[in-house]
């Protein structure tokens, strides 16, 4: 059995049914981490003695008819701005080498809790912002599909393990399409949940109004089950959102038919960065999701420029304010494109920073007045696909290959799904947004893409 | 919009002011990208009445029927 391409859901199914244990699927873990990431550089920590312990009690515990639900046994691994107690956590920065929680994050806490088995921390752009760098404790992570292009960021070592078949469902962040952007371009599931559905607490902020917690996955439906384990309502963080948590799987194959889909087309269709393949799959799907039975009709929003104008400014300057000490005693110990960064928050004003929050309400009321029309958005989340390293990349400029930050501006639920390869041969996608705390439809929608697009039978490249 | 030489004083200014040193061989990248960023926010600027509130503007207590 190879059990790294057994969806989360089989691999339950094989825990339960007694043809494989926890520790067999960590240990090919494992074996799978030792003998490519030396090459591809997803992991900075392995914790191998806690991932088998994790198994091994995994594993007495379903001997002893205790059941955890659907993550039980299951190894996965944690972007590393999530806190894990007595485990280090460094954001991939020479500043927080030696930093070593007290606690676990929340969402840390919630997997541990539900029988996951921690196999290690990721690599992630420095402080989630300032990537891929050379020039940090931790060599970027590479991307699986062709080694010599970049992956995405700031969920980088999360794309990375999952696209190598290290592990089904590695925990991301997402403050301007940090889980999504990857996802694109690794040809992996990826979702930022509304903001307020998964606590943000034990996570290392960069943005704390644009920040969300989120998986990537291997499919739709890895992302849904893990997406079930972690939403939920935490008093401890002040933006946590007390709403009901629905049973995503249970409509996750409920179809289109019926369905009214809204396409942005302004966002995506004259984009500087956009390509032909990208341009060409959105409009495949779209045929796809009609045929399917949907109705999918172009829908007007407010500028593009504003949604990355608004998400910009308040990203840089809420890091600014987290950073703005460490920014003048040590601004030779952060990485050179995260200190470029981080210094552009202090340029900028209450006058600028509130015209943002201004433009954020402006904003998330014209997509919910857009949502109100449609059960769910189709838009791009790469333009292009993934670069090469060696590829000239102005870090300072507003000019982004992604289409990911009008949602974090807004806090609606959206996803990335991949639909195929373009013609240089590596993954595009197409992203799936909702009503605040619809993630049910997100994932609904989403699945029928990863059906109707054939992705599901697409051979992972390593 | 200010010339690229008022651009520069501002910038300088504001790391001043911020207590920030930008290394030298730095300044020049660092610059475009503040000029970029200036080029949003005057998106962002004479945009809104003041009867336009921002997105943060709390409520001490539950709406009505909430």
């Amino acid at each position: 059995m190879d059990t790294a391409e057994l969806s989360i859901a089989a691999m339950g199914q094989a825990l339960r049914d007694g043809s494989v244990t926890s520790e067999q699927l960590t240990r090919a873990a494992l074996d799978r981490v030792a003998a490519k990431d030396s090459a591809l550089h997803a992991f900075v920590l392995v914790t191998r003695e806690r991932a088998l312990a994790d198994a091994h009690r995994a594993d007495a515990e379903l001997k002893a008819s205790i059941d955890r639900g659907p993550f039980h046994g299951i190894p996965y691994a944690l972007k590393d701005i999530y806190d894990t107690g007595g485990i280090r956590t460094t954001c991939h920065s020479k500043l927080r080498l030696s930093n070593v929680p007290a606690a676990d994050s929340v969402v840390a806490a919630k997997l541990t809790e539900a029988g996951g088995v921690l196999l290690g921390k990721l690599a992630t752009h420095e402080f989630a912002l300032g990537g891929p760098s050379f020039d940090l404790p931790f060599p970027p992570a590479r991307n699986p599909w062709r080694v010599e292009h970049v992956t995405g960021g700031s969920s980088s070592g999360s794309a990375t393990a999952i696209a190598a078949r290290m592990v089904r469902m590695a925990m991301g962040s997402d403050t301007g399409g940090s889980i999504r952007g990857p996802a694109a371009w690794c040809g992996l599931a990826g979702i930022k949940p509304t903001y307020g559905r998964v606590s943000r607490r034990g996570v290392f902020p960069l943005s704390w109004t644009l920040d969300h917690c989120g998986p990537l996955s291997r499919s739709v439906e890895d992302s849904a089950i893990t997406l079930g384990i972690l939403a939920g309502h935490d008093r401890a963080d002040p933006a946590s959102a007390d709403v009901p948590v629905a049973d995503y799987r249970a409509t996750l194959n409920q179809g289109v038919s019926g369905l009214r889909i809204g396409m942005p087309r302004a966002f995506f269709q004259t984009a500087p960065a956009v390509t032909h393949d990208v341009l060409a799959g959105i409009a495949r799907t779209a045929d796809q999701l009609r045929a399917a039975g949907a109705t999918v009709e172009d829908i007007t929003l407010p500028d593009y420029a504003l949604f990355a104008a608004a998400g910009r400014v308040i990203m840089m300057a809420e890091a600014y304010a987290i950073h703005a000490s460490d920014m003048r005693t040590r601004l030779l110990d952060f990485g050179t494109i995260t200190a470029n960064r981080f210094v552009l928050g202090a340029a900028i004003t209450a006058a600028d920073y509130i015209n943002a929050l201004r433009a954020r309400r402006e904003l998330t009321d014209a997509v919910n007045a857009a949502l109100s029309r449609c059960d769910a958005l189709l838009t791009a989340s790469a333009l292009c696909t993934a670069p090469r390293f060696d590829a000239p990349v102005d870090a300072l400029s507003s000019a982004s290959p992604m289409q990911t930050i009008p949602f974090n501006v807004t806090g609606h639920p959206a996803m990335s799904v991949p639909t195929g390869l373009a013609s240089d041969g590596l993954p595009i996608g197409v992203q799936i947004v909702g009503r605040p705390f619809d993630e049910a439809m997100v994932f609904r929608v989403s699945r029928a893409v990863e059906v109707l697009s054939g992705w599901e039978s697409m051979a992972l490249p390593v | 919009m200010p010339s690229p030489d008022e651009l520069a004083a501002e910038f300088d200014m504001l790391m001043r002011r911020a207590g920030i040193t930008v290394p030298a061989e730095r300044r020049a990248t660092v610059l475009a990208g503040y000029a970029d960023l200036c080029d949003q926010i005057a998106l962002l600027h004479n945009r809104y009445a003041h009867t336009d509130e921002p997105a943060n503007v709390f409520r001490l207590t539950p709406p009505e029927g909430a």
